[in-house]
């Protein structure tokens, strides 16, 4: 068995790289291309902690070859931010304290992101069903799902966005 | 209610700027030039006899690069205490549980290590296994450990006299017996260990742990090497929730394989080995016999439980005693006998779990509204007439200085309005209150304190030393934010090295509830030391005493006329020129009684703080599914002192997931014999989005101890237990039966519904 | 997790696909979205030292109308199907039973309706690791000669868990496999096999190309329980048809009851649905009592093999068909 020659479109950037038809492309990403953002925590498409968009749509990237991810535009977790500038969906979960351990977070990002193209306002029961297939072990999702909701909203209209500068009641 | 910049406020954690880009690195995410794969071969027996172990032709493998077994460990065993000692590293003489280590392999890649795993024979002669502790107990059949009797690793006995005599007096005595299965941690992040010998011969490691001190002694003791060789590096850590405290064998396994290759070694667990060969939860069946007066007032309990503690001892002692020393501090109980047994079972090892002991509180908490019905008064009334109250002893003489239980219950009885709806709602709905406390630390000896040390940079900025680490639930933030306050920085100023054996003092580690108890103080006293020098070279230039000083915002001011400042980098600077060091170190001793031990002396003072907590639940139960929906949680309890309310909701919220969602309605392990068949997160029903109840509310209440960093205390564990008692109530409430037997799954909730009906 | 070896082919047509599917034969496997083949090729359970992709095949890619048919290419995405109206409208409980598979994040891309009704049965004591399988006999579908989940069966017992293929039995869909030179047209009910080791009668050198379901103008509903609210399978399902008569609206001339996840395959019900025949559209002490019969009739293929307890699925049989009846029947009366 050998190594094949294949090009992925990872976050706008063309990469070459070799790799065997059995490589997922979770083990590719993590591997080759040291982008580790992406985790693995159940390895059968359950967890959505390795979720990444292929063509805009969340993709387990632990069930995908990565022979079969040519072609295709994939985003991870690394390609959210704009250099250091925090996509409003990433300060969203950092501002609503939305993240506890992390494990989960690059997942929950890429699933919440994706559901964001489409519905830039979601209600909670929306981003609830949107997030359903990831599962995160520290929050209780209460503060995700705040975080995505209100990720397009002015941070005002969020009662939970009082941050640091203010003080508690 | 207070004047601190930065202790208090709703801060977002410093952490979670790396964790949203992608760029934080957990163990698994590691590469080292030369890093090897290593692999575990484990027992597929429950109990057997090992004849013979041939590793050659898996040596011989091309890309394997070593296979090691039971005869390169040199015998050395693990266990917390010098009494539980049970566990050989690798096995030689026996396997006592599906999963049990037999040997290890290090290889080029993962392919090959497995491939090589498959190749080493290991000849068995297997033996009887018991699966469950009265079995076990009553088993004829070969000890699992020779030297335990009946399979009873640990029997933990307490009884503060007067028991019988007080039953005698009851108006109302009433006998339960509840039980609960395993449950399992499920930690998002799969057990993985990378292990190095560096150029000095020093033991490098990463892991997610509990506590970096508490890998590293073992490890030292176990290779035979100081302290000091032994770095336990930092690494961000994907949940704990009370385990991975201890070693486990792949620690040990992976260094040594790092040893003999002079290679670094990554060992990364499946989902399934995360299940079945780190810890899980105790199963427990507890049987609680309580007598009260004719007002509901305890009089006399006696508990009795019996935990299956799987195949070693673990924190076995500890494990025991905790359950019970949640309720004895929850409750006033007058007299009372417990009698605790961990058995041995061919299981895997249990361990602490947040939610340690469900059935033994749920089951405690229900008795207490079957009581309280019996004599016509509602669950509310008869917790407030039992509840902790502040400047009590326990029934085991630990004193509880801070205690706001009542105002905990009060609160959240407010909040969801109990009052309004208990006996109101329609059927099939139901509300349920359930109460509990955490300790804030366990006696550790040595171990049981921390020290920090601060060394100011010449640009004005602070590094902080401390051993505490952060699982996830953000202990890191909560050090800066400590450091920010007193020394008078902005978070973003303080570099904090934390969690790293070479470079940190001894802590406890971040489990029993203990980190910003004593960990956080000893950050705290050791900046208000390094500001006392920054003070004594600002007050000679503002020339006003060093009392009259405030540090904030990167200055130093005078207190009563603001105008009058310096900026700490310029005292910084100024301390150098003046040959003034600027550096101090600090350290908290929680003052517990070391005469202490959870077998031989279960009494005295327990750990400095205890925390309450009260969670009251509505639910709807569907007749004809018996699948529950959760409407509303109130969770409110007494953290002492709320350092970072989004933190704390964040640790609110999750604890109403596991204990409550996850731990009362679906988590549970099943077996087929020895075989845990549900280890895989498709198969463990972890509670998702959509099952949440679309509200909780938190109520965070302050009693501000006495003794507490800023009188916190402890909010990762009191609302967990609570949460699994109130859903527990709930659902009796809404079905109109008392249930026994837990988690209540839609099968046993339409059963009791059925039966009720018949 | 890693995948065992194997070489990996993307045909770039149907035809291509049928090609290798008749040179490979039992050494490939097809891969649509890989959620059921992949995974248990991790456990070990499969190991094909060939995988064809379909990812090529677009073609195979459609929802159409065609006269009173509608026509599903097997390689259509889960998403697409929830997103159909013309589903929604006349085959809602294909609708209802692909909004429960998976998630979401599944449905999307990953998830095809083809995958999804060819998924294998499954068993507690069978979808493991190796690890875990070891140290004890193999199972019947494992090779071997023993049942875990029911003592001392000499056959397999395993469970289709398929929500589409429950779905589908119940609107009395067919499907097209092909293999090269020639197709076949074959109804579900005669699809699905009573084997929980070979649990569909489909060659190896076949392909699933399409799904064709028949608009008869009645009125179709889906229900399912789980422990979970996503990313798990059925413990117990139903899918139910109803048609009205043409000369009466309030009754029932046609009705179909299929049971899933609760034996080797989804189990039509002919008793269960005859007794409707006739019954008015609110009668719903038939309704019950056809819910009845139906778990009277499928739970003595129960085992305890997916989870739960075997007494609260067979239970839950009647709820589920009674469930799904109900919403049928409403609906038709809208």
């Amino acid at each position: 068995m050998e190594k094949i020659l294949i090009t992925l479109n990872i976050n706008d950037k063309p990469c070459e790289v070799m790799v065997y038809p059995n490589d997922t492309l979770l083990e590719v990403l993590r591997d080759e291309l040291d982008l580790t953002g992406s985790k693995e925590s159940c390895g059968e498409g359950v967890c959505g902690s390795c979720t990444i968009h292929m063509d805009d749509k969340p993709v387990r990237s632990c069930l995908t070859l990565a022979m079969e991810a040519t072609g295709t535009k994939i985003k991870t977790v690394e390609g959210l931010a704009k250099g250091d500038e925090l996509s409003s969906l990433q300060q969203s979960f950092v501002d609503h304290g939305a993240v506890q351990c992390g494990f989960c977070t690059p997942g929950m990002l890429m699933s919440a992101d994706a559901l964001l193209k489409i519905n830039s306002k979601p209600d909670e029961k929306t981003v609830r069903k949107a997030i359903a297939g990831n599962i995160c072990r520290c929050t209780g999702y209460t503060k995700i799902v705040k975080a995505v909701a209100h990720a397009g909203n002015s941070q005002d209209h969020c009662p939970d966005c009082i941050t640091f500068s203010k003080a508690k009641e | 209610m207070s004047d601190y910049a930065i202790i208090g406020k709703r801060m977002p954690r410093v952490d979670s700027r790396a964790k949203v880009m992608g760029k934080a690195k957990f163990t698994a995410d590691l590469k080292l030039p030369g890093m090897l794969v290593g692999k575990i071969k484990r027992s597929p027996y429950a109990h057997a006899r090992i004849l013979n172990i041939d590793t050659s032709k898996a040596e011989a493998l091309p890309g394997v690069k070593s296979v090691v077994t039971g005869k390169d460990t040199e015998g050395v065993k693990w266990g917390v205490f010098a009494y539980t000692r049970d566990q050989e590293f690798i096995q030689t003489q026996k396997v006592r549980y599906i999963g049990d280590e037999v040997a290890g392999v290090a290889a080029v890649d993962e392919e090959t290590a497995l491939k090589a795993l498959d190749l080493i024979e290991v000849t068995y002669e297997e033996l009887p296994a018991v699966f469950d502790s009265m079995e076990a107990m009553a088993s004829e059949t070969e000890l699992i450990h020779g030297d335990f009797p009946n399979n009873i690793n640990v029997h933990v006995n307490i009884d503060t006299g007067n028991v019988d005599e007080n039953f005698k007096k009851a108006h109302y005595i009433r006998e339960d017996t509840f039980v609960a299965p395993e449950e399992s941690y499920f930690q998002a992040e799969p057990y993985a260990i990378v292990a190095r010998f560096d150029h000095e011969d020093c033991l490098e490691i990463w892991c997610p742990n509990g506590g970096p001190h508490m890998k590293s002694k073992p490890l030292s003791n176990a290779f035979k090497i100081p302290l000091h060789k032994v770095k336990v590096r930092k690494i961000a850590i994907g949940g704990a929730f009370g385990g991975r405290s201890e070693i486990c064998p792949v620690d040990y396994i992976c260094a040594l394989l790092a040893k003999k290759t002079k290679k670094p070694v990554r060992i990364q667990f499946t989902r399934e080995e995360n299940t079945i060969a780190t810890r899980q939860g105790h199963a427990m069946i507890t049987t609680h016999k309580t007598g009260v007066d004719k007002d509901g007032r305890v009089l006399a309990r006696e508990t009795t439980c019996y935990m299956d503690g799987g195949a070693y001892s673990s924190t076995g002692p500890i494990a025991t005693s905790v359950p019970f020393l949640s309720m004895e501090q929850a409750y006033r109980m007058g007299s009372v006998r417990y009698n605790g047994y961990r058995i041995y079972t061919n299981k895997p090892i249990r361990g602490m779990i947040r939610t340690h002991g469900r059935g033994f509180a749920a089951g405690l908490d229900t008795q207490l509204d079957m009581i309280a019905e019996h004599i016509g008064i509602d669950p509310v009334e008869i917790r407030l007439r039992n509840s902790r109250q502040p400047g009590e002893y326990t029934s085991t003489k630990s004193y509880v200085d801070s205690c706001a239980m009542d105002e905990t219950i009060h609160k959240a009885v407010e909040k969801s309005r109990f009052k309004e709806k208990w006996g109101k709602l329609p059927p099939l709905h139901g509300i349920g209150i359930g109460t509990n406390s955490v300790q804030t630390g366990f006696p550790m000896g040595i171990r049981g304190g921390s020290q920090s040390f601060i060394k100011f940079n010449e640009d004005g900025e602070a590094t902080v030393m401390s051993g505490v680490v952060d699982n996830g639930q953000g202990n890191d933030n909560m050090l800066v934010q400590i450091a920010a306050e007193e020394l008078g920085l902005l978070p973003e100023d303080i570099h904090l090295v934390s969690a790293d054996t070479e470079t940190t003092s001894s802590d406890p580690g971040s489990y029993s509830q203990v980190s910003t108890f004593v960990g956080g103080h000893a950050v705290k006293i050791a900046a208000q030391n390094c500001r006392a020098k920054l003070f004594k070279v600002a007050s000679k230039v503002l020339k006003v005493s060093p009392d009259k000083l405030v540090a904030q915002n990167r200055l130093i001011f005078v207190r009563d006329d603001p105008e009058k400042s310096i900026p700490i980098k310029k005292v910084v600077r100024i301390s150098l020129l003046n040959f003034n060091s600027v550096n101090a170190e600090g350290g908290y001793w929680p003052k517990v009684d070391m005469k202490r031990e959870w077998v031989k002396n279960p009494y005295g003072q327990m750990c400095e703080a205890f925390s309450f907590g009260t969670t009251i639940v509505e639910v709807k139960v569907d007749p004809n599914t018996g699948q529950v929906e959760v409407l509303e949680a109130t969770a409110a309890q007494d953290v002492g002192y709320a350092l970072n309310p989004l933190v704390l909701e964040g640790q609110f919220e999750g604890s109403i997931a596991m204990g409550g969602q996850g731990g009362m309605l679906t988590e549970y392990h099943e077996w087929n014999g020895g075989r845990c068949i549900n280890p895989t997160m498709l198969d463990y029903k972890l509670p998702l989005a959509c099952d949440m109840p679309p509200k909780i509310n938190n109520i965070i209440v302050e009693s501000v101890d006495p003794k507490g960093p800023y009188g916190a205390k402890e909010a990762g564990m009191s609302i967990a237990m609570s949460a699994a008692q109130a859903y527990s109530a709930a659902v009796s409430n809404a079905i109109g039966v008392y249930m026994d037997s837990f988690p209540l799954t839609p099968d046993k909730i339409l059963a009791a519904i059925k039966s009720k009906e018949s | 997790m890693r995948l065992p070896r194997f070489e990996y082919i993307e045909p770039i047509n149907f035809e291509g696909a049928l090609d290798l599917l008749y040179i490979h034969k039992d050494n490939a496997k097809v891969l649509a979205g890989g959620t059921d083949l992949l995974v248990r090729m991790k456990k070990g359970l499969l190991k094909p030292k060939i995988i064809i992709s379909l990812k090529a095949l677009k073609e195979l890619s459609y929802i159409k109308k065609d006269d009173s048919y509608i026509k599903i290419g097997a390689r259509t995405s889960i998403a697409d199907i929830i997103a159909s109206d013309l589903i929604k409208k006349e085959a809602c409980a294909l609708f209802e039973a692909c909004e429960k598979i998976g998630a979401v994040t599944i449905q999307h891309y990953r998830g095809t309706i083809g995958g999804n009704i060819l998924q294998d049965n499954r068993c507690i004591h069978y979808n493991q690791s190796a690890f875990h399988r070891s140290g004890r006999q193999p199972c019947h579908k494992d090779g071997g000669k023993i049942c875990y989940a029911r003592d001392a069966s000499d056959r397999c017992n395993s469970t289709c868990q398929s929500d589409g293929a429950t779905a589908l039995m119940a609107l009395g869909a067919n499907i097209t496999l092909v293999r090269k030179g020639t197709e076949r047209i074959i109804d579900l009910d005669n699809f699905y096999t009573t084997d929980g080791i070979m649990p569909f009668a489909m060659e190896s050198n076949e392909l699933l190309k399409e799904i064709v379901i028949p608009i008869q103008g009645g009125k179709s509903s889906y229900k399912r329980l789980a422990y979970r609210s996503a990313i798990d399978y059925p413990i117990v399902s139903a899918g139910v048809f109803l048609k009205s008569s043409d000369t009466s609206k309030n009754e029932i001339e046609d009705a179909r009851i299929v049971v899933g996840a609760i034996a080797r395959a989804p189990i039509f019900l002919a008793k269960a649905s005859s007794f409707l025949k006739g019954k008015k559209f609110n009668d719903i002490s038939a309704f019950k009592k056809a819910a009845d019969i139906s778990m009277d009739n499928a739970s003595t293929f129960a085992v305890h093999n997916v989870g739960s307890t075997l007494e609260y699925r067979c239970a839950m049989v009647s709820e589920m068909v009674f469930q799904a009846l109900k919403e049928a029947a409403i609906v038709t009366q809208e």
